[in-house]
């Protein structure tokens, strides 16, 4: 089987598998990453974006052997102890019911932060309208995208 | 740490401390859960809800499952209550199987608080109790001299303090009380004063590990391809391009099961990876003979119910007076329908199965966990004895979690491999094979007198039983379907309903606000539909019937329920006050308004919901207010974020939400056919709660059922009223 060299959360990984294998199955089967979620496989949650060089992604549209050379960051690594602003915010705002969609909502709002730092509505809007939530905090994350927006223009 | 001998002081101590006999601190011998090994007094545990270590740090097990609802807060607020503990000091922990009685474990019904109030409350005020005994006895003083204070007992007289931790060697041996005092409501410091959730840390690290997320050692993974009709059967199964796929361990197929889960026949690929057995599953060649019933479709099962609305239900639900005084008198009727729907978890649905010999263990989310264990207990043929149970988070449930069809087949597929399997169910098989809320039709009637008011009332629904599912064709249970029944909160004194059930192929199940969504839909549509024609104020027309009628029981003996119309006006007075539904409006905004009470979870809410006409069938939803009175609130937090969810999913069935079936096949595939509520579509939303001393009750479930009927009012006032769901079939779109 292939092997591949992954850089997620900025350590190396090697993994084995087959080249057509989803991030989102190499991240969850194979590194144990679980907090990147399966939600439909098919891009139309949002419940498993990652951050690659900069950018959200959905991890279940990317295959293995196109994410070689890339900065992958996975909740699990967008912060050590959970200190990033937009978790900051999450926090502040009490967002999750089940949580299991938050993950992809958390690094949806840290993608788009970290390449414009004050998004207007309309751009916040379109991002975000990408990640399902069934539970229906939508007011809340709207909340805590204010909230990590007014710290991180401190 | 020394391991010592066991000594029974530390094991759960067994007490009853209700005089109704609900056993609280209970321990099964022989279940590994909570089961004490005895390390040398480390910590105090007087009941299986509460233990404390030497370092004061509290874990409360709460025993009803999670899945959103906040029990895992909630629940552990009412233990520290009466504990008097620091909540910082709390954490929160799954209750492990076996720990209670069975059924406690059983969460739906939006029951859980009003399940455990006093028996937490109890246990709270238990391990209190017991505190200052043992610190009682360290200063060699009354008991009464002494109080609990934020984790401390204090010495009233000296004002010495010693911090819990410091007392668990001592409480430890104490015997546990049989009576305790609980606390005067009035001086609660922690109930009704709002906390965040517990563990809401781990869920934003990704920390937190939802069923799908378990790995235990040796696991592999299967998919399955089931039957595509329900009731069809397995012919045969070529699945050697299967097993060509690398990662590919095992090819196996199962038998499926009639009621009460009505899982069907399967083939699964078990294999290294989730991907793999997703990939091999698509090579599968497989053989299925589909049965009779593989030709129903949604579209005639409508016109099915249009068809049989007008004659008398084949069952009456309940009468008073006499309505066939009245009919053709003054008369309007109107029809009503509404589609199937699924739950649609974003988790999907998922179960980790290990079968050795005669026994099993398993590791999933289920929403009753007891009644699953018996059921698989009869189908795999291990007896109940010899499975162990582990109950994990759940990524959403909403209904979905009482069924457990997906733990029978991860059962059933684990039986036949020797590690344990995680069997995963993919979006579409998640969208395609669930137990759907039942699809449903009403037809309504109502006469009116010289005066305007409503002299009679017939509510003929027609539905797709789930108990037809769950307990046969043969049931007499039509329990969630029954319409306007004893308690109709609106006085009016000729009153008719009744059901006609109609077989579908295709499973059926509980969705959040069961039969309250479906009557509620219809309900406050015609009541709303009445007041317009009579050219009546829909909010004073409605409380016409309410405001002057007193509480009434739903029936007699211990299962009668109360309704309180009185309630039920209050929630809606308040949302058209705070909505501003006096106030002259804009030029093309309309007001909607809907009422209603969940009386099982003793719960009353009411929205309204205003929206500006942009185009004749196009509009925007300016805004909603929701109005609550579940009595007395324990996490205000958790509330709000059940009213903020409830409307949520109240505006994805109004809007979109729709499972439609041709040739017994589900159409819809995943979210891009089987559609949610997004974020840029959330309206604003402010929440009014009543300030209820009432006992408290229970709030997963009564922030739905109001939105669709309110939204659907205010397109009527606009001029056209939506008679079905979802609204976008009648041609409207939104902004």
């Amino acid at each position: 089987m292939p092997v591949f060299k992954l850089n997620v959360n900025n350590k190396e990984y090697t993994v084995e598998a087959e080249s057509d294998m989803p991030l989102l199955w190499v991240l969850r089967d194979l590194l144990d990453l679980t907090g990147t979620k399966y939600g439909c496989g098919v891009a139309s949650c949002g419940a498993c974006t990652v951050i690659m060089d900069g950018n959200a992604v959905y991890a279940c549209q990317r295959t293995v052997s196109t994410c070689v050379n890339k900065k992958i960051i996975t909740i699990e690594g967008l912060s050590e102890d959970g200190s990033h602003p937009v978790q900051r915010a999450w926090q502040k705002a009490g967002v999750p019911q089940c949580g299991y969609c938050q993950p992809g909502q958390i690094m949806a709002a840290a993608a788009l932060l970290g390449k414009n730092k004050k998004p207007s509505e309309e751009l916040i809007n379109e991002t975000m309208s990408e990640n399902l939530c069934r539970c229906g905090t939508y007011h809340r994350i709207k909340e805590a995208i204010h909230i990590a927006i007014e710290e991180i223009n401190k | 740490m020394k391991k010592t001998a066991i000594d029974r002081r530390h094991f759960i101590k067994i007490t009853s401390l209700s005089s109704g006999g609900l056993a609280i601190g209970f321990m099964m011998p022989g279940l590994p859960a909570l089961a004490i090994s005895a390390y040398d007094c480390e910590f105090f545990q007087p009941n299986a809800y509460i233990k404390i270590d030497k370092k004061g740090k509290i874990t409360v097990y709460y025993s009803k499952q999670e899945s959103g609802q906040g029990v895992d807060t909630a629940l552990p607020m009412i233990v520290a209550e009466e504990l008097d503990a620091d909540f910082r000091d709390v954490k929160a922990e799954i209750a492990p199987y076996g720990t209670v009685p069975g059924s406690e474990h059983d969460t739906g019904g939006s029951q859980s608080i009003l399940g455990m109030y006093d028996s937490l409350r109890k246990a709270g005020a238990v391990a209190k109790a017991m505190l200052i005994s043992a610190a009682a006895a360290v200063w060699k003083i009354s008991p009464s001299s002494c109080a609990a204070d934020n984790g401390e007992v204090v010495n009233t007289v000296t004002m010495q303090r010693i911090k819990y931790g410091g007392l668990v060697c001592e409480a430890a041996k104490l015997p546990v009380p049989k009576e305790v005092t609980l606390k005067n409501p009035k001086d609660f410091k922690l109930i009704g004063k709002s906390e965040k959730r517990s563990n809401l840390k781990d869920i934003l690290t990704g920390k937190t590990k939802y069923g799908l997320d378990l790995k235990v050692p040796g696991m592999v993974y299967a998919v399955a391809e089931r039957c595509p009709v329900l009731g069809g059967s397995l012919v045969s199964v070529d699945d050697a391009a299967a097993k060509r796929v690398p990662g590919v361990l095992k090819v196996v197929s199962y038998k499926g099961t009639g009621a009460p889960m009505h899982v069907r026949d399967g083939v699964a690929v078990i294999a290294t990876s989730t991907w793999a057995a997703i990939k091999a599953r698509k090579l599968l060649n497989i053989t299925w003979d589909e049965g009779k019933k593989n030709n129903e479709n949604t579209e005639q099962l409508f016109k099915t119910f249009a068809g049989k609305a007008k004659d008398a239900p084949k069952i009456e639900v309940y009468k008073k007076g006499d309505v066939s005084k009245y009919n053709g008198k003054n008369e309007l009727v109107a029809e009503y329908a509404q589609p199937f729907l699924a739950h649609a978890t974003i988790e999907p649905m998922n179960f980790i199965a290990s079968v050795k010999d005669d026994s099993c263990e398993i590791w999933g989310g289920l929403q009753l966990p007891d009644w699953a264990v018996n059921t698989i207990a009869a189908v795999s043929g291990i007896k109940k004895e010899k499975i162990k149970v582990n109950l994990l988070l759940m990524g959403g449930a909403f209904g979905r979690r009482l069924h457990f069809d997906f733990a029978i087949e991860a059962v059933k597929i684990a039986q036949q491999f020797d590690k344990p399997v995680q069997l995963v169910w993919e979006r579409t098989d998640d969208t395609q094979y669930s137990p759907y809320r039942p699809a449903n039709y009403h037809f309504l009637k109502a006469s009116t007198d010289e005066k305007g008011s409503i002299i009679s009332w017939q509510h003929h629904v027609l539905g797709t039983p789930i108990a037809f599912m769950t307990e046969g064709p043969d049931t007499k249970n039509i329990g969630e379907m029954d319409g306007a029944d004893h308690g109709f909160c609106y006085a009016i004194p000729n009153i008719k309903t009744g059901y006609t059930p109609v077989d579908f192929n295709i499973n059926r199940g509980w969705l959040r606000s069961v039969d309250i969504c479906v009557n509620t839909f219809p309900v406050e549509s015609f009541i709303d539909e009445i007041a317009l024609k009579l050219k009546k104020d829909p909010l004073q027309f409605r409380l016409s019937m309410l405001e002057n009628r007193p509480d009434f029981k739903t029936g007699e003996g211990p299962g009668a329920l109360t309704q309180s119309p009185a309630r039920i006006a209050a929630v809606l007075k308040l949302a058209a006050e705070k909505i501003g539904w006096s106030s002259p409006r804009k030029p093309n905004h309309y007001i909607g308004l809907a009422t209603h009470s969940f009386i099982f979870a003793k719960s009353y809410a009411a929205h309204a919901i205003e929206i500006e006409m942009l185009e004749p069938k196009k509009f925007r939803i300016v805004k909603v207010v929701a109005a609550i009175d579940c009595g007395l609130v324990i996490n205000p937090d958790g509330l709000l974020n059940q009213m903020e969810g409830g409307l949520a999913f109240g505006l994805t069935q109004a809007l979109k939400g729709e499972i439609t079936i041709t040739n017994s096949r589900v159409n819809q595939d995943g979210y891009f056919s089987y559609e949610l509520l997004r974020y840029d579509e959330m309206p604003p939303v402010e929440i009014h709660i009543t300030d209820s001393k009432e006992e408290p009750g229970g709030v997963g479930e009564v922030g739905l059922s109001t939105v669709a009927p309110a939204l659907c009012n205010a397109l009527a006032a606009a001029g056209n009223r939506p008679r079905s769901l979802p609204i976008r079939n009648e041609g409207y779109s939104w902004v």
